[in-house]
């Protein structure tokens, strides 16, 4: 883990030379359109998120300067400019739409910031590195092994053509208090974000590495959760049609 | 993606899919998943005492098609091994044998881990060290 990670400065702009304050995509000065290239999503929202990676987003602010930065980088405003201008004003609404969508959401947000950071996360890397691996505690496997069982059960139920009134309501129960999980363990991801941001602002760079750790070991909880809340509920929908 | 034949067969017609009795100290029981996709696979073995030969192997997954061939496969491989052979079954074998893409290759690696979860289950309930080589009284 680097230390205290703050994005490299906005560098000057191409065509008037005036250093790039805002976002790197576009010059405050002259209105030109930047480079794309190299450019992180919370760079591209520097003017909101501080030009340093934080967890902690004020979303309004940051729908705002979407919406400006939107129009202003909007390519039919460089229908007259140079094809390497319109070049890219295309590359950088691609990557401000990309970047809006990832920073409003909570979840989306720390995993493209763990992701930036180093950390391996999600499907593409499930399995591939064999020493980190992260298996998920015991007491949740076996949790996840019977209400699987508990959903097979009941599909095969189905395929018979009856089904199980109590299984239905205890499934329907187990549904409620995962989506109730889900719910704190972002609360969860909240706080932890902010004592990510607070070992930002501390230069406390081993209270920023805990706070990612802790946030990667909520996100892979919070996966199992959401894949289990979505085929019970999918289950159950199917199970009130017969 | 397309499933290799092999794959295809496994899923269609799953080898010894089922469950032992968890208690029994004769049965080692390996439970893992991957947070990352969300699959879960629960495989068991049966040793006898005597030989340390597996004679009984049971698997259930909740998974992909890759997941259930590769745990489905394993439960083949280890059925007739001894303890310390069944260690010895790389998740690389599993990926050759069913000809596994690179994205599935994760679902061999689980199968893996389910062997040598269920072997260390047993061999904590036998007492057996899990760095002594286990000797085998057969030969």
């Amino acid at each position: 883990m680097t230390s205290v990670v703050t994005t490299s400065a906005p560098a000057a702009c191409w065509a008037c030379r005036a250093a790039l304050g805002g976002s790197p995509l576009l010059c405050a000065a002259c209105g030109k359109v930047q480079p794309a290239a190299g450019i992180d999503y919370f760079q591209v929202f520097g003017s909101v998120v501080g030009f340093e990676r934080r967890l902690t987003i004020d979303t309004a602010a940051l729908e705002r300067e979407f919406h400006r930065l939107s129009r202003r980088l909007h390519p039919d405003r460089f229908a007259r400019a140079t094809a390497q201008e319109q070049e890219w004003s295309l590359a950088a609404t691609a990557l401000l739409n990309d970047a809006y969508r990832t920073l409003r959401e909570l979840v989306q947000r720390t995993e493209y910031l763990l992701k930036l950071e180093g950390f391996e996360i999600g499907e593409e890397f499930a399995g591939k590195n064999k020493t980190a691996k992260r298996q998920p505690p015991a007491d949740l496997l076996e949790e996840v092994f019977e209400l699987n069982m508990q959903l097979e059960e009941m599909r095969m139920n189905r395929k018979m053509g009856e089904s199980d009134p109590a299984l239905h309501s205890e499934l329907t129960a187990v549904s409620l208090r995962f989506e109730s999980e889900l719910a704190k363990l972002d609360n969860n991801l909240v706080e932890k974000g902010a004592a990510w941001d607070a070992g930002a602002a501390a230069g406390d760079s081993a209270g920023r590495a805990t706070a990612a750790k802790d946030m990667a070991a909520q996100l892979d909880r919070r996966r199992y959760l959401r894949n289990l809340v979505r085929d019970v509920n999918e289950a159950l929908s199917t199970d009130k049609e017969s | 993606m397309a499933y290799s034949d092999k794959v295809i067969d496994h899923y269609n017609n799953p080898r010894n899919v089922g469950q032992m009795d968890k208690s029994s100290d004769e049965v080692g029981t390996g439970l893992v998943g991957a947070p990352e996709c969300g699959d879960v696979m629960r495989l068991q073995i049966r040793v006898n005492p005597e030989t340390q030969v597996i004679e009984e192997a049971k698997f259930k997954t909740f998974g992909c098609g890759s997941a259930i061939a590769s745990s489905s496969l394993a439960t083949e491989w280890v059925k007739g091994k001894t303890v310390a052979e069944a260690l010895e079954i790389k998740n690389t074998d599993i990926v050759k044998e069913l000809a596994l893409p690179p994205v599935k290759i994760h679902c061999s690696v689980l199968a893996e881990d389910a062997i040598r979860a269920a072997i260390g289950d047993w061999k904590k309930k036998n007492n057996v060290a899990e760095t002594a080589e286990v000797a085998v009284a057969a030969h």
